[in-house]
């Protein structure tokens, strides 16, 4: 079930108005909730709602007995147990056939095969997300950070379906609590959640779903055979795409939640306005990323151990990280990347005698220019179906100057302004136009929902196209 | 931590509380937003119209398509009524996709009847043509491509052409005397049934006089396996999928796209449907490579079918997601839908693509002649 569908419009009808009924009777709210979020989640598969609630069972499991065990091997002998249990499921299904078939070409160079056969594996949908939520859970629980709560409530937690298939990764501390009281029905942040919900819909459906269909699938499906000033077109258009589209579902996400009476983290602060490797991943999937920087990076040691083992903890965690988002090498370059410029940026500000330079605008604009082109070159390895690819595109940038390119047309110029641009816009627009809207009446905030609604619906291509993130 | 109630999480007692956030903004009900979702979604119905009318009608036939035309057929209705289509067909036209909403039934292609047998037009040939009075050669002379004068191949079809066209173009782009024009042409849940989805017939006829291509290939029918057809002649029914009515309306379709394509001056290369991981669906599929084939087989002069099936069937016969490649490695060649092409997959069919084009062109001749010169 798709976020931009009439199937999720119905589906939402429903659920909405019974959430507030049941919702003064929380202990009723949650078992409706979790129905509603299997059914929802079902509408892809429903063999994996199974795969869903053994992951809740295991994990509750497991953290009552972390918190309840008093002799530390044996919490951390339980935490091993329940950290092998989540990651052998994801990596069963989501690494399972790229491990087998790695070994083999690797291992059919010195003409041995593995004795492995691989599979047809199918992927759950949102299978990194809950998994990592999960872990979360049990982790935060052996640190002592957080008290198991009961399991109806994990499996709320664990299954809310505005967060299900595609994040935001919401830790425990941060949606558990607000599942113990219910919430009032009187205070909901209606202009907020309808801004995210509109705007959302707007960049998955025009912005992305017009850059994949003009250009970018086009280039990136047989570069070769398209100018270098089509490929570094194609090349920022993905930039934008993959932001419009990943940035779009968790802002729908999180509007359905306020909706809802919740709220969710921040997951994307205007990326490609970042100064740095650094600042970007404070800025691009920030639930990820602190995520990667608490789970992964500082029980690697962190900065604790030295320059040599932070750059090391560094390219790590980006390495995981980028394998995280598929089975594939092309990711594990990817994520190279933003591990070593992570490196290299922390090298850079460490050196001795580095005095850090006046903050001018000249300086800031070339910082931001910088870290952009960085993140569109990494970009490239994260949209390659293969290394050939990649370096198709590569070369491409360089040996076709001069040629015809037909794709690069004013509409997708104009989406890759609208996209970057809109990143650069004063930070209390947004809070000025809710504040406008909220004035509004009941019908006023209709008629400009439905006016926005109708511009997305006019403006997209026809039919819907999955999020990219869904294959994570 | 977890007993105790969130900082920022609102209480339920009736105790009255300012109705605004943290940032002063003004808070709404839970009514209040339910109000705004029910009657954002009215209007914008009302507002979009034409196109859920549209979408409801290309949507497969069965109860939800009939609920859905027998509400969005009243709503274009009293959308236009209202004149409230218009904001929506202001902004098609500024777009340039004024024709968005028509629900355009038209299968446009050459009457039946005896297949075109047109070979591509003002190409060279390798040899010149017979003295008059002379005995006919046993096998024509094939056309002949040169650097200066390449073969120029476009791609198209569903879902199903998108990976392996991109191989297909990309082996034109490493080929000296072919050129690839119109790129790959894929598009999603599209078929020869339904031209109200996507009005494959009319797109073909411009394609093919807006590129002037030598050779199509095409790969349709992935979403063709089903009873339901629109654009029938009139008086023309179709019993259900496989039926002999059936068989003979969608060859006609297939003869007809061939046709327009031959008298376009261009060679159709019509790519069969694989074996997939359903059987059912692999019989489906196999009736319709049956319909394909016949029809290449009325026009062997301009079409040409290229088996898709037994390549991809494994060891046993069966479907195979894995695959060995040329090298003997063992690679993925379908997708996880049990359907679709992997890249290694697309790969395969570029090479039997691109042997057919080696057979049935001379692609090489101009190297020789380069070389003796």
């Amino acid at each position: 079930m798709l976020f931009p569908t009439a199937t999720f419009a119905i589906f939402f009808l429903i659920v909405l108005p019974l959430s507030w009924l049941a919702m003064p009777k929380v202990h009723r709210w949650r078992p409706l909730i979790v129905v509603a979020s299997y059914v929802f989640y079902s509408w892809w598969d429903w063999r994996f709602i199974f795969l869903l609630a053994g992951c809740t069972i295991w994990n509750q499991l497991l953290a009552v007995r972390i918190h309840r065990a008093t002799v530390p091997s044996q919490r951390q002998a339980l935490l091993w147990v329940a950290l092998a249990g989540n990651l052998s499921v994801l990596g069963y299904f989501k690494y399972y056939d790229f491990f087998v078939s790695s070994s083999d070409s690797l291992l059919s160079l010195v003409g041995v095969g593995v004795p492995l056969e691989l599979q047809s594996i199918v992927l759950p949908v949102g299978i990194s997300f809950y998994t990592f939520m999960a872990i979360s859970y049990v982790v935060d629980t052996y640190r002592g950070d957080f008290v198991p709560t009961t399991f109806e409530k994990f499996a709320v937690y664990l299954s809310f379906f505005p967060h299900l298939v595609a994040g935001p990764i919401v830790r425990p501390g941060e949606l558990i609590p607000q599942l113990d009281t219910p919430r009032s029905p009187r205070r909901v942040d209606t202009s907020r959640a309808f801004y995210l919900i509109a705007t959302g819909l707007f960049k998955k459906v025009v912005i992305a779903n017009y850059l994949a269909a003009n250009i970018v699938d086009d280039v990136f499906g047989a570069p070769g055979q398209h100018s270098s000033f089509e490929i570094l077109i194609a090349v920022y258009a993905y930039a934008v795409q993959i932001y419009a589209d990943f940035s779009g579902y968790t802002d729908i996400a999180i509007g359905i939640a306020l909706l809802l009476g919740f709220s969710f983290p921040q997951n994307f602060d205007s990326p490609y306005a970042a100064r740095s490797i650094q600042d970007f991943w404070r800025r691009w999937h920030m639930t990820l990323s602190r995520w990667l920087r608490d789970y992964v990076y500082i029980p690697l040691g962190g900065s604790r151990k030295g320059t040599l083992l932070t750059y090391r903890n560094l390219l790590l965690t980006m390495l995981i990280g980028g394998l995280w988002h598929g089975a594939g090498w092309t990711f594990v370059v990817w994520g190279a990347i933003h591990g070593s410029g992570l490196a290299a940026e922390r090298w850079w500000r460490g050196r001795p005698g580095h005095v850090a330079p006046p903050d001018t605008r000249a300086r800031r604009a070339l910082e931001r220019f910088v870290t952009f082109q960085v993140v569109c070159f990494a970009w490239i390895f994260f949209r390659a179906d293969s290394f050939g690819i990649a370096w198709d595109t590569i070369t491409g940038l360089v040996t076709g100057w001069g040629e015809p390119s037909p794709l690069v047309t004013s509409g997708v110029l104009l989406a890759i302004v609208v996209g970057i641009g809109s990143q650069y816009l004063p930070a209390r627009l947004p809070g000025l136009l809710m504040e406008r809207f909220a004035r509004l009446p009941v019908l006023g905030q209709a008629a400009v929902l439905a006016f926005a609604l109708m511009l997305t619906n006019a403006m997209g291509p026809e039919g819907v196209a999955p999020f990219i993130y869904f294959q994570f | 931590m977890a007993s105790e109630p969130h900082p920022s999480a609102p209480s339920a007692t009736r105790a009255r509380r300012p109705r605004t956030g943290d940032d002063g903004r003004r808070l709404g009900t839970a009514g209040h937003a339910l109000a705004v979702a029910v009657l954002a979604l009215v209007i914008g119905s009302l507002l979009s119209a034409p196109g859920l009318h549209k979408s409801a009608y290309n949507q497969q036939p069965g109860w939800q398509r009939d609920v859905a035309l027998a509400v969005t057929g009243p709503l274009a209705g009293l959308s236009s009524a209202l004149l409230l289509d218009r904001p929506r067909a202001l902004v098609k036209a500024a777009i340039g996709r004024s024709g968005d909403d028509e629900i355009d039934t038209a299968v446009v292609i050459p009457p039946a009847g005896k297949p075109a047998v047109t070979k591509p037009a003002g190409q060279p040939v390798t040899k010149p043509g017979p003295k008059p009075g002379a005995k006919p050669p046993a096998t024509p002379a094939k056309v002949a491509f040169t650097p200066q004068k390449k073969l120029r191949l476009w791609v198209a079809g569903d879902s199903l052409v998108i990976t392996p066209g991109y191989s297909i173009v990309r082996a034109a782009v490493a080929s000296p005397v072919i050129q690839s024009v119109g790129g790959v042409d894929g598009r999603v849940a599209t078929g020869l049934e339904r031209p109200d989805v996507f009005n494959w017939f009319r797109r073909i006829a411009e394609q093919v006089k807006e590129l002037r291509p030598d050779v199509v290939v095409l790969h349709f029918g992935g979403n063709d396996d089903h009873s339901y057809m629109t654009g029938l002649p009139k008086g023309v029914t179709v019993d259900g999928f496989g039926t002999a009515s059936w068989r003979k309306e969608y060859g006609r379709r297939v003869g007809g796209v061939m046709d327009t394509i031959a008298r376009g001056g261009g060679h159709t290369i019509w790519l069969g449907l694989p074996i997939t991981r359903s059987p059912a669906q692999t019989q489906r599929f196999d009736l319709i490579n049956a319909v394909v084939l016949q029809e290449a087989k009325k026009r062997p002069a301009t079409a040409t079918y290229v088996d898709t099936y037994t390549s991809f069937a494994g060891d046993n016969g069966g479907y195979a997601e894995y695959l060995e490649d040329r090298r003997g490695r063992r690679v993925k060649v379908r997708a996880g839908d049990g359907v679709h092409f992997e890249r290694a997959g697309g790969e395969m069919i570029a090479r039997m693509v691109l042997k057919r084009l080696n057979e049935m062109f001379d692609l090489t001749s101009w190297r020789k002649k380069a070389a003796s010169s």
